[in-house]
Formats: C-alpha cells, sequence, structure tokens
C-alpha cells in the first residue's frame, strides 16, 4: 500500500475539473431546468387559474345572459299571446259586426225583394181580377165593368145620399174620378142620378192615370168608391191570412236565385 | 498481484508515465460528463423530459435532498462538491463489474486526493461562510486547550475518509481476484455483487461525511456523532 503524489495531485485535478464540468453540464442544466419546468407549471397554474376565474365569469355572464333572455322571451310571449288575443277579438268582434250587418242587409235587401214581389203579385193579381171581373161581367150579364162600378156608386148614392150632403158642408161641387175617360152615356146616367138625390151640387167628371180601375166620387170631405184596389188589397189580406208566408217565401226564392 | 492500479503504467512517453488510475478517473470523468451532456442537450422548459433526463433529475433532485437535510439550507455550492463526490465515487465502484477496469477509487492516490479535496473544502467553505475569523474559531472551542485535539481531529478525519473508502473498495477487488482462483464461476459473480452494494454504501457516506464536515464548518452549531456513521 503506497501513495504515488504524483497520482494524487492528478486525482485532486481531475476532481477539481469534474467538479467544474458536472456544475457545468449537470447540475446548472437540471436544476436549471426544474426550476424553469417549476416555473413553467407555474406559470400554467396561474393562467389556467385565471382562464379559470374568466371561463367562471363567462358563465356567470352567460348564466345571467340566459336568465335575461329567458326572461325577455317569456315577456315577449307573454306579450306577444296578450296581442294576439286582442287581435282575435278584434277581428272577431269585427267579424261579428261585419257578419250582423250584412245580415242586416240581406234581410232588408230581402224584405225589399219581397215587398217589390208582393207588389208585382198584388199588380198582377189587380190585373187578373179586372181581368176576370170584365170577363165574367161580358159572359155572365153581358155587361161592363165601367157600367156596374157606376150602377154601384148610383146605388151607394141612394143610401148615403144624406150623408155626403152633411160631409160637403158649403162645398157643391162634386168629382167623378176614374183611370180612364168614363164613357160618355155612364157620365150621363151618373149625372141624372146626382141630380135626383143631390141635385144642389155640380158634377165634374175627370181622370187619373195614377188610379185603380174603377170609380170614385169625391162630394167635399166625402166620397163614394169602388175600385178594384179595394179588392185587391182584401186579396192580399186573404193570402196574407191563408199564405202568412208566400210573400217572405217566395222573396226568399228570388233572393237565391 | 497488484493491490492498487498505480502501478499499472498504460502510457509512458519517456520520464512521464500513465498510471491505470488516472486513465480510469477520465473514463468514469468521459462517462459522467458525455452522459450528462447527451441528456442535457436539449433542455427547454416546454418539452416533457424523457427518462434519462428523469433519472438524472432525480438523481440531482436525491443527492440536493439528502444535502438540503444536513446543511438545513440549499447552498448549491455544496451540492456540487459533494454531489460530485457521490457521482464519481459511486461510478467508478459501479464500473468495478467490467472485466479489467481497475475502479479508480481501488486506489489509494485517488482516495487521498478526494480526502485531500475534502480537507480542503472544508476550511474553504467554512471561510466562505463564516469568514476566517470565525472558522479559525472554532479551534479553540470551547477553550484554547482543545487546539491541538481540535486540530488533529479535523486531518483525522481526512485520513480516515480515506482509508475507509480505500479499504473497503480495495477489499472488495482483492477477495474478488482471490476467489476467482478459488472458485472462478459462482463466487466472484457473488462478490461482485456485493462490491456493487459496498461501492454505492461507501459513495453514500464519503459524499455525506464531506457534506457533513464542510456543514460543521459553515453552520453555526455543528452537527453532532458526525464520526459514529461506519
Amino acid at each position: 500500500m503506497s501513495i504515488d503524489w504524483i497520482t494524487v495531485i492528478a486525482q485532486i485535478a481531475n476532481f477539481l475539473v469534474l467538479v467544474w464540468l458536472l456544475k457545468r453540464f449537470l447540475y446548472k442544466p437540471i436544476l436549471n431546468g426544474i426550476d424553469a419546468r417549476e416555473a413553467e407549471i407555474a406559470r400554467r397554474m396561474n393562467e389556467a387559474g385565471a382562464a379559470r376565474e374568466k371561463a367562471e365569469a363567462a358563465e356567470q355572464t352567460f348564466q345571467t345572459q340566459t336568465t335575461r333572455l329567458q326572461s325577455e322571451r317569456d315577456a315577449a310571449v307573454a306579450e306577444a299571446l296578450k296581442a294576439t288575443e286582442s287581435e282575435r277579438d278584434s277581428l272577431l268582434a269585427e267579424a261579428r259586426d261585419r257578419l250582423a250587418r250584412e245580415q242586416k242587409e240581406q234581410q232588408t235587401q230581402l224584405e225589399r225583394e219581397r215587398r217589390k214581389f208582393v207588389a208585382r203579385m198584388q199588380q198582377a193579381g189587380t190585373q187578373t181580377l179586372v181581368e176576370l171581373t170584365r170577363k165574367a161581367l161580358h159572359e155572365l150579364a153581358d155587361d161592363t165593368l165601367e157600367a156596374a162600378t157606376v150602377r154601384h156608386v148610383m146605388a151607394q148614392l141612394v143610401t148615403r145620399a144624406d150623408d155626403l150632403v152633411r160631409a160637403a158642408g158649403s162645398e157643391r161641387t162634386a168629382v167623378a174620378t176614374t183611370r180612364e175617360p168614363l164613357p160618355e152615356p155612364l157620365q150621363a146616367q151618373l149625372r141624372t142620378a146626382m141630380g135626383q138625390h143631390l141635385p144642389d151640387f155640380t158634377l165634374r167628371f175627370a181622370t187619373d192615370p195614377d188610379q185603380s180601375p174603377g170609380l170614385v166620387l169625391q162630394v167635399g170631405g166625402a166620397q163614394l168608391s169602388w175600385t178594384v184596389d179595394s179588392y185587391a188589397e182584401a186579396l192580399q189580406a186573404l193570402l196574407d191570412d191563408r199564405l202568412p208566408n208566400a210573400g217572405s217565401s217566395r222573396g226568399g226564392a228570388l233572393h237565391d236565385r | 498481484m497488484q493491490l492498487t492500479p498505480d502501478q499499472d503504467i498504460v502510457l509512458r512517453l519517456g520520464d512521464f508515465s500513465l498510471n491505470a488510475t488516472v486513465v480510469n478517473t477520465w473514463i468514469v470523468m468521459a462517462v459522467l460528463v458525455g452522459g450528462s451532456l447527451l441528456v442535457t442537450r436539449n433542455l427547454r422548459p416546454d418539452v416533457p423530459p424523457n427518462r434519462w433526463r428523469t433519472l438524472l433529475e432525480t438523481i440531482v433532485q436525491m443527492i440536493q435532498s439528502q444535502i438540503g437535510e444536513i446543511t438545513q439550507t440549499s447552498a448549491r455550492h455544496v451540492m456540487y462538491f459533494a454531489g460530485t463526490l457521490f457521482l464519481f465515487i459511486a461510478l467508478s465502484n459501479l464500473l468495478l463489474v467490467v472485466p479489467g477496469f481497475s475502479p479508480p477509487t481501488s486506489s489509494l492516490s485517488t482516495t487521498v486526493a478526494l480526502a485531500i479535496s475534502v480537507l480542503c473544502a472544508v476550511p474553504l467553505f467554512g471561510i466562505a461562510s463564516g469568514g476566517l475569523g470565525r472558522y479559525l474559531r472554532h479551534f479553540i472551542e470551547p477553550s484554547v486547550v482543545m487546539l491541538p485535539f481540535n486540530v488533529i481531529s479535523e486531518f483525522s478525519r481526512g485520513i480516515s475518509l480515506a482509508i475507509r473508502l480505500y479499504g473497503n473498495i480495495m477489499s472488495g477487488a482483492v477477495i474478488a481476484a482471490i476467489l476467482l482462483g478459488v472458485a472462478p464461476f459462482f463466487f466472484p459473480v457473488v462478490m461482485d455483487m456485493l462490491g456493487l452494494l459496498t461501492g454505492l454504501i461507501q459513495a453514500y457516506i464519503f459524499a455525506i461525511l464531506a457534506t457533513v464536515y464542510i456543514s460543521s464548518a459553515t453552520a453555526a452549531d455543528p452537527p453532532s456523532n458526525a464520526e459514529d456513521t461506519p
């Protein structure tokens, strides 16, 4: 066992060199790397923490906005429903009004057409009545409607002469009105009857195209008459009694067409 | 039979001769530095560590942790010194298993050199830490009468370090060589395995003792029973 001092010195030098080399190439890089990695980890942890806080804040903001948007949406939906209901009620009311108005107009139109139909039917009935009366008088009594009318008025004149005088007061003119000019023989018969029963009165003949066929003797405020209108009105009353809805049904049928 | 590789001359140039101790030391140094260079050549914080870097980091952190537990500080310069002692001795002793390789630590010259390095490092660290006066003052503590004993204790530390390491490593190598002659296939393997364990333990003890000595020189209250360690 011996000590080689040259080797000792060389080994001391080697060891010192090794210390320097390992410090340079092992310890410092490793420890600095560890420190850097720990710093990097700490930095990333801080960044992660900051990101987490930011994400939580964003989540909170998102939830707040979601809640607000949901409440706004609910309010908007409720408002829209309310507006829709109001609009629906308005439209329904308007539709009901329009329907009622149209029904009223329809009823008015229906009534108007019914009246027109009744008037036409009355006119046709009157014309038919006149023609039938004329035909019946001609075939059964060889007489005319005008002559029969004059005789009927003359018969009334006999029975109501006193009433006519009282109703005439100071008036002394009597007017016989017909639709067509009365034939001269009939005028003479009527004038003769007036002379017999109302001698103080002057008879004047007149025509009225709007008047119904027949004769109207106007004496002051009273009158004696026979016109087809009275019969037509009686016919209409009869029809109304027996066929109360005839005019309406006819009018409705016309309206339906 | 050679008891020390100092006598094994590898290269001779005139009066200058290069023995196996120095050459093997250079081999150990090359392995350590080369391995460190390979592992740490691409060291970036954003690159995940590979297994070799993880191994080195584990070793360095283990050394740092052990030294930190003893010195109660995180002084890196102590770690550079004691860590290099551990790595050099450990690798030298581990290379004992390589056929034909004589560990430098089996040379008394190497262990003496390491002990001298520790003996020199202790006062240097102590002076650097607390100043020259404080370092010299601990030789006369607790009284001036203790001065020669403290001086003897200081030098005996180095001698014990050197002899302990040399004896353990050299004896292992010698016993392995003897058993190789007696039972060439079985006992050398067992003895080599035992030598590996002993080598690592000796490296650990040498580095720890060096750290304790440096720590006792730098700390206000030196730890007691430092010499009780095997």
